[in-house]
């Protein structure tokens, strides 16, 4: 990829052969972007599909942590170290949630700024 | 899977903390108990620990803690003449428990203490998580 980077600043000056020489590298520039399926979205449901079972993890890790609430409540257990735990731990996945939500908020945002 | 590392491990200990913060409690009240389903006088009980592996997804095995079992203390109880008492002999010697409130008062701190440092790792553990979600900020 350095390479494609330093072509602009050498560009003008050169002679048409040696910009027929830099072509394949153009092309190997390139190629690692195909290589990630970068430029051809193969798999369109993928990101959403992560999206989605990140929510339904912190959903499951709610209905856990008030299911556990609702057994020591009721009285069916006395484990109040586990309600309460259960309870950090949805709070913490939801903070995660959150957080990648925020990012990806940023990431629209910034492209959203981009000068075209 | 959990997000707040260690936390499993902990929660075991604290099970068992509380567990044997019960048994303290059990043989508190019954310090005076002449008389049990078992025949004779209450005998103090003793909770004894063994580790429990517990497997991670992906993880290594990581090892947490659970009440192997309660045993009875079996040192004799004291001797105390009560004639009047329903379960004196016929020497009008009674057997008291042998619980020692002494031991029971130290071993109510030790639990409640080893309690209370694992609480301390609860909380560490999600400082950390939600200090580690502030990467970037």
């Amino acid at each position: 990829m350095s390479s494609i980077g330093s072509i602009p600043s050498t560009l003008p000056g050169l002679p048409a052969s040696q910009l027929q020489g830099l072509l394949p590298q153009l092309k190997v520039g390139a190629n690692p972007a195909d290589a990630l399926h970068l430029s051809q979205p193969s798999n369109p449901e993928g990101f959403g599909k992560m999206l989605d079972g990140l929510v339904s993890m912190v959903d499951a890790k709610q209905a856990q942590a008030s299911d556990l609430t609702r057994k020591v409540l009721l009285g069916d257990t006395d484990q109040l170290h586990q309600s309460v735990i259960a309870m950090q731990e949805a709070s913490t996945a939801f903070s995660l949630m959150v957080e990648v939500r925020n990012k990806l908020v940023e990431s629209y945002q910034e492209l959203m700024r981009m000068q075209v | 899977m959990n997000i707040i590392s260690g936390i499993d491990i902990t929660s075991g200990a604290l099970a068992a903390q509380r567990m044997r913060l019960d048994i303290v409690a059990q043989n508190i009240a019954n310090a005076q108990t002449t008389r049990t389903s078992a025949g004779g006088p209450y005998q103090r009980q003793i909770v004894s620990f063994e580790t429990e592996m517990v497997k991670r997804s992906g993880g290594q095995m990581l090892q947490s803690v659970h009440v192997s079992g309660v045993t009875a203390d079996r040192t004799p109880g004291q001797q105390v003449y009560n004639p009047q008492h329903p379960d004196a002999g016929p020497d009008g010697l009674v057997t008291m428990p042998n619980v020692n409130l002494a031991y029971e008062m130290v071993d109510l701190i030790t639990a409640s203490r080893a309690y209370e440092a694992n609480l301390s790792v609860v909380k560490n553990a999600k400082n950390m998580a939600m200090k580690t979600l502030e990467i970037g900020k």
